[in-house]
This record gives structure tokens, C-alpha cells and sequence, in this order.
């Protein structure tokens, strides 16, 4: 196999590896190191690059490995920031008196989503709403959800490489569904609701 | 409506009433909710659960939706140009030399 040439795996999928590490990291700093550390393993072994799969998923594949060790690198020793976690419990979504206390306020409950061609979820514009939508969300809490729902991680994986226990990775992910959802329903069903 | 029709509605709504305050509340159910994606829930959990969607359609729309978003999501992190953030943000230029000349220190 002909020696490769690294700066052309730089130019031809910098872009796109540090875009990938990006949105999951949310460092500058960070996305740069996993996207160095890549390109060097995939120097070193490839010899394993079998030509089956293209280059790019070849070298998304060692992203993955270096995202995690780039987790755990940031969060070890860091427990779970309550005060960022209660910040964000999502309460305010719910009646905090009257009879119906503890039920969802009207204005914040869900609405049936109407699935038309318009609203389709798979299509670039969605996933722009669906990005903002991730973005204010706390780190730990944005990860979690992408390497839960987007990556697939098992929970043991995702736990591992943030470092925090199992009820935690369930509060995380279960605040990041709260927000998420009211925000894609705001800014995505209802949007196109009142544009007909 | 006719009388019995009427009684009918009238108690359903009573069953309504009673589950809905009787049993655990929206705000309650909602990490149960996203918890079921996660581990399977225990039977007391299940039952409560079930009781509760049986009486309110907003919880069943919030448990459907966090399924439509999970489907979703797996579709486009399986998808073969995983538009995951992948493009969003260009490298910057600095830190393309800087990898650059890590690349040709090691070749």
C-alpha cells in the first residue's frame, strides 16, 4: 500500500472531523486536539485502513475513540455541578400551585405534532432547529443526549466518559428531552403551524 | 345527548377526575417517561404509568415525541454523511497549520 499522504486527509476532511468533534465537545481547544490525535493514530495504523469502508468513516471511526478519551480527560474529578443541573431542572413547566400542581402549564404542555412534508423531520432545516435547539443546553447535559440518541452509546459507555453514575445520566438526559422537546415544538411544529 | 349517554360521560369524567388526582402527577411521570427508554421500568412503575396515559393525552404526546426524537436521532447519526455537526464549523486556520506541522513532524 502507497504511503499516505496525512495533509491530504487534512484538507480533504479537516473540515468535517472538526465539525464532527465540535458539536460534541463544544471546545475549540479540545475539537483541535482529537482532530491532531486522529490524524496521527490513523498515521500510524493505516496499514488497517482496509479500502472497505471510505476514508472518511475510517477516520470518524478513530475520531470516536479520541472524543471519548477527550471526555474523560475533561471530566475527570469533576462531579456533576448541581447548581448548573438545578438551574435547568425544566420545573417551570409545570402548575407551582392550584388544584392541578405538579401538572404541565397549558401554555407549556405538548402539542400533538403534525407530521407533514413540511414539518418532516428528515431534512437539513430541521436538524439547523434542532442544533440551536441543543446549543443552550449545560455540556454534560448536550453530550449526554448526543452520545445517548444521536451516537447510540450504551449507558455504561456514556457514564464512563462523563463520569458520572447511572441516576445522574438518567437526570441529564431526561432535563435534556424536557427542553429539547419544547423547543423543537416551539420552534419547528408550532412554526410551521402558524406559517399556514 | 341522551340520558345515558350523558350518565356515561359523566362518570367517565369522575374517572377522570379521581386518576388524575390521585395518582402521581405529570411532573412526576416525566423522568419515568424518559427513563423507559432506558432500562425497563418496574412493574409498579409500569402500572402507574399506564394509569396515567390513560387520563392524560399531553403526558401520551410527550412520551411519543421523545420516541419520534430518538428515532430521529439514530437515523441521522446512522445516516452515511452524518450531518451531525459535520461541516458546521470550519477549522480554523491556526489550527490547521498547527496539525499540519504535527502530521510532518511525525512522517
Amino acid at each position: 500500500m502507497a504511503i499516505p499522504d496525512p495533509t491530504q486527509w487534512l484538507d480533504q476532511h479537516g473540515d468535517y472531523l472538526y465539525g464532527y468533534a465540535m458539536v460534541r465537545l463544544r471546545n475549540p481547544e479540545n475539537a483541535e486536539d482529537a482532530v491532531q490525535e486522529t490524524l496521527l493514530a490513523a498515521l500510524k495504523s493505516h496499514e488497517t485502513f482496509s479500502g472497505r469502508s471510505s476514508e472518511r468513516t475510517w477516520l470518524v471511526g478513530i475520531l470516536k475513540h479520541k472524543l471519548i478519551d477527550q471526555y474523560r480527560k475533561t471530566y475527570r474529578e469533576s462531579p456533576v455541578p448541581d447548581a448548573e443541573l438545578e438551574a435547568f431542572s425544566g420545573d417551570e413547566y409545570f402548575r407551582d400551585e392550584g388544584e392541578w400542581v405538579d401538572h404541565w402549564k397549558p401554555e407549556c404542555a405538548p402539542i400533538e405534532w403534525q407530521v407533514t412534508p413540511e414539518t418532516e423531520l428528515a431534512q437539513g432545516e430541521f436538524w439547523e432547529v434542532f442544533d440551536e435547539c441543543l446549543s443552550p443546553l449545560p455540556d454534560r447535559c448536550s453530550q449526554a443526549f448526543t452520545l445517548r440518541e444521536i451516537d447510540g452509546l450504551t449507558t455504561d459507555e456514556i457514564c464512563e466518559a462523563l463520569g458520572v453514575s447511572t441516576s445522574n445520566l438518567w437526570v441529564l438526559l431526561h432535563r435534556a428531552r424536557l427542553r429539547l422537546r419544547r423547543c423543537i415544538e416551539i420552534n419547528w411544529f408550532r412554526r410551521e403551524a402558524a406559517a399556514k | 345527548m341522551n340520558p345515558i349517554a350523558r350518565q356515561y360521560d359523566k362518570a367517565r369524567h369522575a374517572v377522570r377526575y379521581f386518576l388524575l388526582r390521585r395518582l402521581p402527577t405529570c411532573k412526576s411521570v416525566a423522568p419515568m417517561m424518559s427513563e423507559s427508554l432506558e432500562r425497563k421500568l418496574s412493574l409498579r412503575e409500569r402500572f402507574v404509568l399506564k394509569l396515567h396515559l390513560g387520563v392524560c393525552v399531553w403526558c401520551v404526546w410527550y412520551l411519543d415525541q421523545l420516541h419520534v426524537l430518538r428515532d430521529a436521532c439514530r437515523e441521522r447519526g446512522a445516516g452515511p454523511q452524518d450531518v451531525a455537526g459535520a461541516g458546521q464549523a470550519a477549522m480554523p486556520d491556526d489550527a490547521r497549520d498547527r496539525i499540519r506541522r504535527a502530521l510532518e513532524e511525525q512522517q
